[in-house]
């Protein structure tokens, strides 16, 4: 209990840091927010209309420090403000329609590659110099490292316009209203297949051969060599003996995975036109949009800590080490 | 949304692998013709019922926002459901009265009466008064200001007059093209800076949101629209996209009637799927766009110095590698295309400093003392090396070509220029505090070139360095262009206005305040599968921009082929 405590406090000091950064970064930036729609917008834009923008948003100019205590004030009680790049729409608005299909694709793929990785890495150290061992972890390393927008690319070509398999576009039918219907929920899965499927692809190597690692050092432990003394079968051995000291490392990543998935995913987002948050940053930062910006950081650095203290707790299950200090 | 297949997929190649494919494929294309819209035949399908559809590259997704005085309202809110008094179209140079019948510019330039059109209604059946328009500027000038010259704006037996404080004859177009929103409605909103105006009533021809979605939303008919012959197609549906990529896929595709977003090398990606129905059409129709030089420094300061870099720039390989040979070079009016009706053709014809000519950049520079040592580099006054930053956002591929063939260019009058790509929020803040060398700047584009020539030339756009500037980067400013300007918006005898343009035109010849590259040209395309009655340059009602005062004259001449 001790440990969970200390846990959480450093989790608070972490949190502050972090807020205080996420203040802090955007305004070291050059420009302000209506220049920079300015820089976008080009010829569309007068410069009457800049003075009239700086009217309308009622640039905040008082000193740094009493805008820091304020957005400190506003943190705490949940108030994230109106965003500026989608102005007048509140922040949490403009984050809450899209966080949904973030977590969805994230959380899906990053199931998906932890769980298919792992257990390809189990088995893969299990029968050492097998196809599986051998053949697995390059190809699949191979295939990780394309660039992502490359192999989206491909994967949208080919199976979007030559074979016409998947849909070219958005998180599901536009003809079709969201509900709990089955119509929707298969075109939602549908959509959702493509780009799940190249986050997956090139994400598993890195769990397959991490996995594969660790367990090849578990594997030379004397309590596995006790354990296949005593006769246990071997698919015993591997699951309850070797894996389960071998996935410390993964449930670690899996953890920073999970909360680094509310970050969006900027490339799929971009090449499969899909909803989300990855894309909202992009353009909050590319527009300077503060408020939308902290609103942003703010739940993504809440989420990686959350995920953290989570993996710390689930640690103190999986590890008794950590419990004797 | 997937449709059936059209085209054999291997035809596709070029499409998925868009950014860096069609990059490459862009130089090899020499100057393209616009295509010429040939008389294809629909596929015999009843499109009656077909809402029009176009892609918005620039919102990943869309926030259901419709309030006109929002910079961010979803797409179509100024075009399709709020309309302006009268609309004026630079493709055609024809002002269209629209929800004014008439208008009439008083003998001082100091007042603007229109004639509100009689038996327009709401979308909610309420009839459109002059009162309407009166609260429109009152509630412009409360939320976002501007339009200071205009000192009473008054209703009467269904006309309005705007007073103004000085002879200012550009108020017709801008007054004229503002949008009018309903009294009823918008008094009741307590505060309509905020307001996110979900449901819109407004004049325009589809103003009902039949669907809501982030990544697409549907507009329908307005039932008591004032022209109901001319609301021929069923809806207008857009589809959002997070860059240029995804939306050009989906027009390559077909999924798209319109697309007016960059398509690189247009006739073999887009066109050339299907030539009878695909066109495109740039018309140069879009701002000026300039080199622009800080003339506060040395040796910009130097109008010899400013013409004999213009006269190193190679226009046409700047045009042709850098904008993809979408348009023409740029005269030494100043003018762009939009501006055609007002250009000095006299002194457009014997131009000398925008025309490639080395040698004599050369010269001009020997002579005026910007000396080349032996390595062929020109040295400045106070010895240092003639070498200077170019600046332009990182983002735009197009002028960042642009910026790397004149680098190239000036090689030849041994000038280094340095380009200088960081993002370009870091780029305009260079430009607004005056602190860069030179950089590629937009200008202003309105129906008459006041504007452009105020932010060109004029004192009073001129700011310090230090001190932000929103338009005049290059601070550049001669009294003798505001006397001028002061003469044009003083009057509204077009031949007196004519004068004071001509002269403006000379005194920018003179002083090369900028150097002009080209006019941007005005991108669209359309597919004539589904509708017909596009603008083209034979029938160049409007140009083809879905976000501009002229879209609602492209929606309300469209038709759907019934097969």
């Amino acid at each position: 209990m001790r440990f969970i405590l200390r846990r959480i406090g450093f989790y608070l000091i972490a949190f502050w840091v972090s807020i205080t950064l996420n203040f802090l970064l955007p305004r070291f930036m050059p420009g302000d927010p209506i220049s920079r729609m300015l820089s976008r917008s080009q010829d569309k834009m007068t410069a009457e209309q800049v003075l009239q923008l700086q009217k309308l948003f009622g640039m905040d100019d008082r000193p740094l420090i009493q805008q820091y205590v304020s957005y400190i004030g506003d943190v705490l009680t949940g108030n994230m403000g109106v965003s500026i790049s989608r102005f007048p729409t509140p922040v949490s608005e403009v984050i809450a329609s899209q966080i949904g299909w973030t977590l969805l694709l994230g959380a899906t793929s990053l199931i998906i590659a932890a769980l298919i990785g792992n257990l390809l890495g189990i088995l893969a150290a299990w029968r050492r110099g097998s196809l599986i061992d051998s053949a697995l972890p390059p190809f699949l390393i191979f295939i990780g490292s394309f660039p992502y927008f490359w192999l989206a690319m491909g994967a949208l070509y080919l199976f979007g316009i030559v074979l016409g398999w998947f849909p070219l576009r958005h998180a599901y039918d536009s003809e079709l209203d969201a509900g709990l219907s089955w119509a929707f929920i298969s075109s939602v899965a549908y959509h959702l297949f493509l780009p799940a499927l190249t986050i997956v692809l090139v994400s598993i190597g890195g769990w397959m051969l991490g996995m594969r690692n660790t367990m090849i050092a578990t594997n030379s432990e004397d309590y596995i060599t006790m354990a296949e003394a005593k006769g246990l079968r071997s698919r015993r051995i591997m699951l309850r003996y070797a894996a389960r000291n071998a996935m410390l490392p993964s449930v670690t990543s899996f953890g920073m995975g999970l909360g680094f998935v509310v970050g969006g995913a900027l490339l799929t987002e971009t090449v499969f036109a899909y909803p989300g948050v990855g894309y909202q940053l992009l353009t909050a930062v590319q527009g300077l949009d503060y408020p939308l910006m902290q609103g942003l950081f703010l739940i993504i650095t809440g989420a990686v800590l959350l995920a953290n203290l989570l993996v710390d707790i689930v640690y103190v299950r999986l590890d008794p080490r950590v419990r004797t200090h | 949304m997937s449709r059936p297949q059209r085209w054999k997929p291997l035809r596709l190649a070029a499409a998925a692998l868009v950014t860096g494919a069609l990059a490459l494929a862009g130089c090899s294309q020499p100057a393209t013709q616009p295509s010429s819209p040939a008389a294809g035949g629909g596929d015999g399908k009843d499109y009656s019922d077909t809402p029009l559809t176009l892609p918005r590259e620039d919102m990943g997704t869309f926030t259901r926002n419709f309030n006109p005085f929002s910079p961010n309202a979803a797409p179509m809110t100024q075009q399709a459901i709020y309309e302006p008094l009268l609309i004026f179209s630079a493709t055609s140079g024809q002002t269209t009265p629209w929800l004014a019948t008439e208008w009439k510019v008083g003998t001082d330039g100091k007042s603007v009466e229109f004639t509100i059109r009689p038996g327009v209604k709401w979308s909610d059946g309420e009839p459109l008064t002059a009162d309407d328009v009166v609260y429109t500027f009152e509630l412009q000038k409360k939320l976002l200001g501007g339009y200071e010259y205009v000192d009473k704006v008054s209703a009467a037996d269904g006309k309005v007059t705007f007073s103004f404080n000085k002879p200012y004859s550009p108020a017709l177009f801008e007054i004229g093209q503002h949008i009018i929103i309903p009294k009823h409605i918008w008094s009741e909103i307590k505060d309509p800076a905020k307001a996110t105006n979900e449901k819109p009533v407004g004049s325009g021809p589809y103003t009902e949101i039949t669907r809501f979605a982030a990544q697409a939303f549907e507009l329908g008919k307005n039932s008591n629209y004032w022209q109901p012959d001319k609301q021929k197609i069923a809806g207008i549906k857009m589809l959002a996209f997070s860059g240029n990529d995804g939306a050009n896929l989906a027009a390559v595709n077909g999924d798209v009637d319109w697309t007016d977003q960059f398509m690189p090398n247009i006739e073999k990606t887009f066109v050339s799927k299907d030539p009878a129905h695909r066109h495109y059409w740039f018309p140069p129709t879009g701002s000026m766009i300039n080199w622009q030089l800080n003339t506060t420094k040395a040796p910009f300061n130097d109008p010899v110095v400013r013409k004999a870099l213009s006269m190193a720039v190679d226009r046409d390989q700047v045009t042709k590698i850098g904008m993809n040979g979408y348009t023409g070079p740029a005269d030494c009016t100043g003018l762009s295309g939009s501006y055609e009706k007002w250009k000095d053709t006299a002194l457009r014809d014997k131009c000398e400093w925008t025309k490639l000519n080395v040698e004599q950049a050369n010269q001009m520079l020997d002579q005026a003392g910007y000396t080349k040592d032996a390595d062929g580099k020109r040295k400045l006054k106070d010895g240092k090396p003639f070498e200077f930053k170019f600046s332009v956002g990182a983002t735009s591929s197009d002028w960042l070509s642009v910026a790397n063939v004149i680098a190239q260019n000036m090689d030849a009058i041994g000038v280094t220029v340095k380009v200088d790509s960081p993002d370009w929020a870091q780029v305009v803040a260079g430009y607004e505090q005056g602190d860069f060398d030179s950089g590629i700047v937009w200008s202003p584009n309105d129906p008459a070139p006041y504007k452009y020539f105020a932010a060109m030339m004029s004192t009073r756009t001129v700011k310090p360095v230090g001190k932000k500037a929103t338009e005049n980067y290059q601070r550049f400013g001669d009294p003798r262009a505001d006397a001028l300007l002061d003469k044009f918006s003083g009057t509204s005898d077009e031949a007196a206005q004519k004068d004071a343009i001509n002269q403006l035109q000379q005194l920018f010849d003179e002083n090369a305040p900028v150097i002009p590259l080209f006019p941007g040209p005005e991108w669209g395309a359309y597919n004539d599968l589904r509708f017909t009655g596009w603008p083209n340059e034979q029938n160049p009602y409007a140009s083809l921009s879905a976000r501009s005062v002229q879209t609602v004259l492209i929606l309300t001449s469209l038709e759907p082929r019934k097969g």
